[in-house]
């Protein structure tokens, strides 16, 4: 009976739909915004009319301008680096000083008073601890300058500035516009901007927003970076210059990532991700001037403490397994030596070594430990003394200490160039990779961009290290 | 005419700050469900801080808010639970991007919507205003961003606003905690009933389709007697949307409406 | 390490390139000749042939075989084979050299039909792939459908009467409204009409057709006519076309006293410190686009201005209601304003 009614309800609006005509939405919403004049003309009085404040007017002709433009943009992103690099360097090796040098012994004291068995306190202490504040001390800093930083450009409402100059190159590689917004996003954590892709309609257009979202660098992989381009394309010029080389080479790095965005959306806007471009339409909000010190406080509080945490939570078991495979044995090698053997040759052939694989391979929880991670094993296979024994995790106090042990471990400006590459080119991290997934709601994509950086790291890493040799 | 403006309200409750706690993430046992919606960056996420004390993140481009969060806060000793949502354009769309909000917001059965607006944008606005105002009776808006209307030099008055609306309006800069405690002395009373709403049906529809959305609803209210949003159900036929006219079939709208 | 040499190396990668780019290159690549080797296409010559046939017999001309074979690029006698199969299956009667559908036989093509145009009708509105895709996928996707798919797959879409192109979709009885209209080649000048239909084959033309930014709705009125080409004004632009494109384009011819706005343009023609009012929007945007479009403003007797243009000449930001929105050009095109 009940069910007889309802599909007479249903008949009826298709019949009723008929006679209306397809004009209905329009009608409707024009019916709307006609009732929506009618109020505002009562409550509403505007002197101005619809015109948009004259400051912000004025703001918007030059970030969107022909000359200014684009030269602003990167502008924004070399000052916002530079007092990122800068910045970072001295509370960094603080903290280092502190949690190292001086809390790390005073606990392996303490763990010998109490007597603790070797393999216990070298397993908690050197492998657990250790990590964590490894990653601490050259995370925290960075982060708690670089997420302000973020989120005043973002406050002020710069961002979907940024989409509106780069949306014809986002529609020249089939995206969506709106994937400049989630490729920032991405800077400060991928797995962030993957949720972010949201606001992308079109399901076509959003894989592609999420599958490219790992060529933005994160800032697991800016300390990499940092650090790399200071040790080794610093030391390439005069000292006096050594600040803006490695500066540029860090930006150079994340601009090529955003070419490797563009290049992958149009790959894959051409192949398995066929289709037109659909619609773009994005509302370009007012500027609101930031409110300075609160949302330095917040962001401190938020993001860099929640992303810290989410490091620590990776760092400490990666520690742990760091700790055990370089103890140990299989024979006479341990288990890290031995792999780093079988990977050297493959290694070799993409201008990196075994040890930075395997950093990548024990890494892939948290981008974040790859640096200590190399530099221990280095120390592991080369034997030189300078670390705090096998599996210990640790940072030279310099940039040149440091620059010693990796050359004395055989790399070259080569390898960095190309750990330099890896490190933008490399599988998302465990946590983007099942937010991906969550996203998805699809295998099949999400080992899609998972496998396909790598694969593109790969590729890259071997052509640079070919003719690199060939002309050098 | 049952709806008091408040911005005049010289009789009305005062906020009872003493009364108030905010709770975080704590949102057990709770008597009130409110939904934050709105267009996109029109603060809802700062107006959701400032009533729970939650850090929820906000940023100046539509869209930073892409799911739902929840928060509580506590108010004369009753417990409401505040749910942040998406911003949307629309509830007539069957966009991916609005889903979450607009199912909240059709489905979610919150005890009141609090709707937030932009001042100096506020005709763009209505458009979502006058939808929401189509299925729902308990409705509060917040004219946020108060701060800006003025440095545009744009005035309005809510007192006509309200009226014309029919749900209170409650002026505010969210930002600057400016207008928080009147919107929550505003949202318990529509909670509690102390306040009714007499929300606005929209007018200016062709007379073809004025007539289809009459005769469709006549059957719909025959079937379904205490459908309070009859006429927005059958806008929803009209357009054809699938979601609604399966929930017709299985019959799972009974328990919607309940 | 010693038979390493950079350039070896590099040789083989190379190499390994090259093979991929064989197996999986679109359309030739090797992967997919196996692939599609293996799919039967029995199914897919018989009914080409069905269609082919179908619409011959609406236009009045009957095909014998050898017209048949010739048509269709297949293998000559797998087409012949199908086509003496379709005979014992009843679908198709053979008289003398002449092969003439039988009732069963244009029943099973209006359901080609039916699948291929409604699919391309779920391609413009729920997909973003470009208009000059539509028929190819249509073509492909027309074999796979079933009968109940392409049910479901009418009434999800609200069981529409035209597919976007313009042509008549036939109903699961098999009527199919009727389409009248002239052929824009044959309109005298000043003639004024609304374009209801722009064949789809050949695909050169409808190409070209398309990169003039023509498209089904549009009001338009004839200015000059000579054997050469033919010139008509459409909202706010001038199109000239060679006769044998204007001859794929129908258009239903309106009264002669219908007011046509001259002065009618596309919203991405405005220029800076204009404003113009909008008049509508374009029914070549459909489905969601169009009520978002709505929904940020863009009704009708909104005024619209430029806020802000882009360093990269696309998207540019438009004023409407108050608040700056991006719109590309391809959208703001089918946007139609008066100054
Ligand atoms: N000047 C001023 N700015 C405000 C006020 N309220 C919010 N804002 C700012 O407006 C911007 C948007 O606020 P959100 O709370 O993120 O807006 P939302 O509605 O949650 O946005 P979506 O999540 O994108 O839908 C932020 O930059 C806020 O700081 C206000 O009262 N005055
Ligand atoms: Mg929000």
């Amino acid at each position: 009976m009940k069910q007889k009614n309802i599909d007479n309800i249903i008949a009826l609006s298709n019949d009723l739909r008929w006679q209306i005509g397809d004009e209905f939405h329009d009608n409707l919403a024009e019916g709307i915004y006609a009732d929506a004049a009618e109020i505002v003309k009562v409550s509403v009085h505007k002197p101005n009319g619809d015109n948009r404040l004259r400051l912000d007017a004025k703001i918007d002709k030059i970030i969107t301008s022909k000359t200014w433009g684009f030269p602003l943009m990167f502008l924004i992103l070399a000052v916002v680096l530079w007092l990122t690099i800068v910045g970072a360097n001295y509370p960094s090796s603080m903290l280092a000083e502190l949690l190292l040098n001086t809390i790390h012994p005073a606990l392996k004291g303490y763990a010998s008073a109490l007597g603790l068995p070797w393999w216990l306190d070298g397993f908690l202490i050197d492998g657990v601890y250790m990590a964590v504040a490894w990653v601490i001390a050259v995370m925290l800093p960075p982060m708690a300058i670089f997420f302000p930083l973020f989120t005043l450009l973002e406050d002020f409402g710069y961002l979907p500035r940024v989409a509106f100059n780069l949306d014809h190159l986002f529609k020249l590689s089939g995206a969506h516009g709106k994937q400049a917004l989630t490729m920032s996003m991405g800077f400060g954590c991928n797995a962030a901007g993957v949720v972010a892709t949201r606001i992308i309609d079109s399901p076509r257009e959003r894989l592609i927003a999420i599958i490219t979202n790992n060529f933005s660098l994160c800032n697991g992989r800016w300390p990499t970076q940092i650090l790399i381009a200071t040790i080794f394309i610093g030391a390439t010029v005069p000292a006096s210059f050594a600040g803006i080389a490695s500066l540029g080479a860090v930006i150079g790095v994340a601009i090529l990532g955003i070419c490797f965005m563009f290049l992958t959306s149009w790959a894959l806007s051409k192949t398995v991700l066929k289709g037109e471009v659909s619609t773009f339409n994005l509302e370009l909000p007012p500027y609101r001037p930031p409110r300075f010190w609160k949302t330095i406080y917040t962001s401190i509080i938020d993001r860099t403490l929640i992303v810290l945490w989410r490091a620590i939570v990776f760092a400490a078991p990666a520690g742990a397994v760091i700790w055990l495979i370089s103890n140990i044995h299989i024979g006479d090698l341990s288990i890290a030596a031995w792999m780093i053997d079988s990977f050297d040759g493959f290694g070799f052939l993409f201008g990196l070594n075994g040890v930075i694989l395997v950093a990548y391979i024990v890494a892939i929880p948290a981008n974040e430990i790859v640096i200590p991670t190399i530099l221990m094993l280095t120390v592991l296979v080369t034997g030189i003394s300078g670390g705090a024994g096998a599996g210990v995790m640790f940072e030279l106090d310099s940039a040149n200490a440091t620059g010693e042990i990796l050359r004395a471990g055989g790399w070259t400006l080569l390898t960095a160039v190309n750990l330099m590459l890896f490190s933008l080119l490399h599988n998302p991290c465990s946590t983007t990779i099942y937010t991906i997934y969550k996203e998805t709601k699809s295998v099949r994509w999400t080992v899609v961009a998972s496998i396909l950086p790598v694969i593109m790291g790969f590729v890259v890493t071997f052509l640079v290290a070919q003719v690199w040799r060939l002309f050098a | 005419m049952e709806v008091k403006p408040k911005s005049a309200c010289d009789t009305c409750a005062h906020f009872n700050a003493a009364g108030l706690k905010k709770l975080g993430v704590d949102t057990s046992s709770f008597d009130h469900v409110i939904a934050l919606a709105g267009n996109p960056n029109t603060g809802k996420s700062t107006v959701f801080n400032a009533l729970t004390g939650l850090r929820q993140h906000t940023g100046n481009w539509p869209g930073k808010t892409v799911t739902r969060a929840e928060g509580g806060f506590e108010y004369n000793n009753e417990k409401y639970k505040l749910v942040d949502l998406p911003g949307t354009y629309s509830l007539l769309s069957t966009s991916e991007d609005e889903e979450v909000a607009r199912n909240f917001i059709l489905f979610g059965k919150p005890t009141v919507t609090v709707i937030v607006v932009d001042a100096s944008r506020l005709e763009r606005n209505l458009n979502l205003v006058l939808q929401i105002l189509e299925i729902t009776d308990r409705a509060v808006l917040c004219l946020n961003l108060m701060d800006e209307a003025k440095r545009n030099d744009i005035e309005i008055n809510t007192r006509t606003l309200a009226r014309d609306l029919g749900i209170p309006v409650v002026p505010a800069s969210a930002r600057y905690n400016e207008g928080i405690p009147e919107l929550i002395q505003t949202i318990s009373e529509v909670a509690n009933g102390s306040i009714v709403c007499k929300p606005h049906r929209i007018k200016n529809i062709p007379k073809n389709i004025e007539k289809a959305v009459e005769d469709l609803s006549v059957e719909i209210l025959k079937e379904y007697p205490d459908m309070p949003n009859s006429r927005w159900i059958a806008f929803r036929l009209l357009e054809g949307d699938q979601h609604i006219i399966n929930l017709l079939r299985t019959g799972e709208f009974e328990e919607y409406i309940s | 390490m010693n038979t390493y040499d950079p350039l070896l190396a590099l040789l083989v990668f190379l190499g390994i390139c090259l093979l991929g780019f064989l197996f999986f290159r679109p359309n030739n690549g090797w992967f997919w000749l196996i692939n599609k080797g293996s799919q039967s296409t029995d199914k897919i010559i018989v009914e080409d042939i069905l269609k082919r046939l179908y619409h011959n017999e609406n236009a009045g001309k009957y095909l014998n075989i050898n017209d048949i074979v010739r048509t269709l690029k297949q293998n000559d006698k797998m087409v012949i084979d199908s086509i003496d199969n379709m005979a014992t299956l009843g679908l198709v009667r053979i008289s003398g050299d002449i092969v003439k559908l039988t009732k069963s036989g244009s029943d099973y093509a209006l359901r080609i039909i039916r699948a291929h145009r409604l699919w391309e009708r779920y391609l413009a509105d729920k997909t973003g792939f470009n208009k000059t895709e539509w028929h190819q996928r249509a073509e492909r996707k027309e074999h796979e459908l079933s009968m109940d798919e392409t049910n479901l797959l009418a009434h999800k879409l609200g069981n529409p009467q035209f597919d976007p192109h313009g042509d008549p979709i036939p109903t699961i009885t098999g009527k199919m409204a009727e389409l009248k209209g002239v052929p824009v080649s044959e309109l005298k000048t000043h003639t004024i009409g609304r374009i209801i239909h722009i064949k789809d084959k050949p695909d050169i033309i409808y190409k070209q057709i398309m990169a003039e930014n023509i498209h089904i709705g549009s009001i338009i009125r004839v200015v000059e006519k000579s054997p050469e080409r033919i010139v008509f004004h459409s909202e706010g632009e001038a199109f000239k076309l060679a006769p044998i494109m204007a001859g794929n384009i129908t258009v239903s011819i309106l009264e002669k006293n219908i007011s046509y706005e001259e002065d009618i343009l596309r919203l991405n023609i405005l220029k800076e410190n204009e404003k113009a009012k909008i008049i509508g929007i374009s029914k070549e945007i459909r489905g969601e686009s169009r009520r978002r479009l709505l929904d940020l403003g863009f009704v009708k007797g909104a005024s619209v201005s430029i806020d802000l243009l882009n360093p990269l000449g696309e998207p540019k930001a438009y004023l409407i209601k108050g608040t700056s929105i991006a719109l590309r050009n391809d959208q703001a095109s089918k946007i139609l304003i008066k100054k």
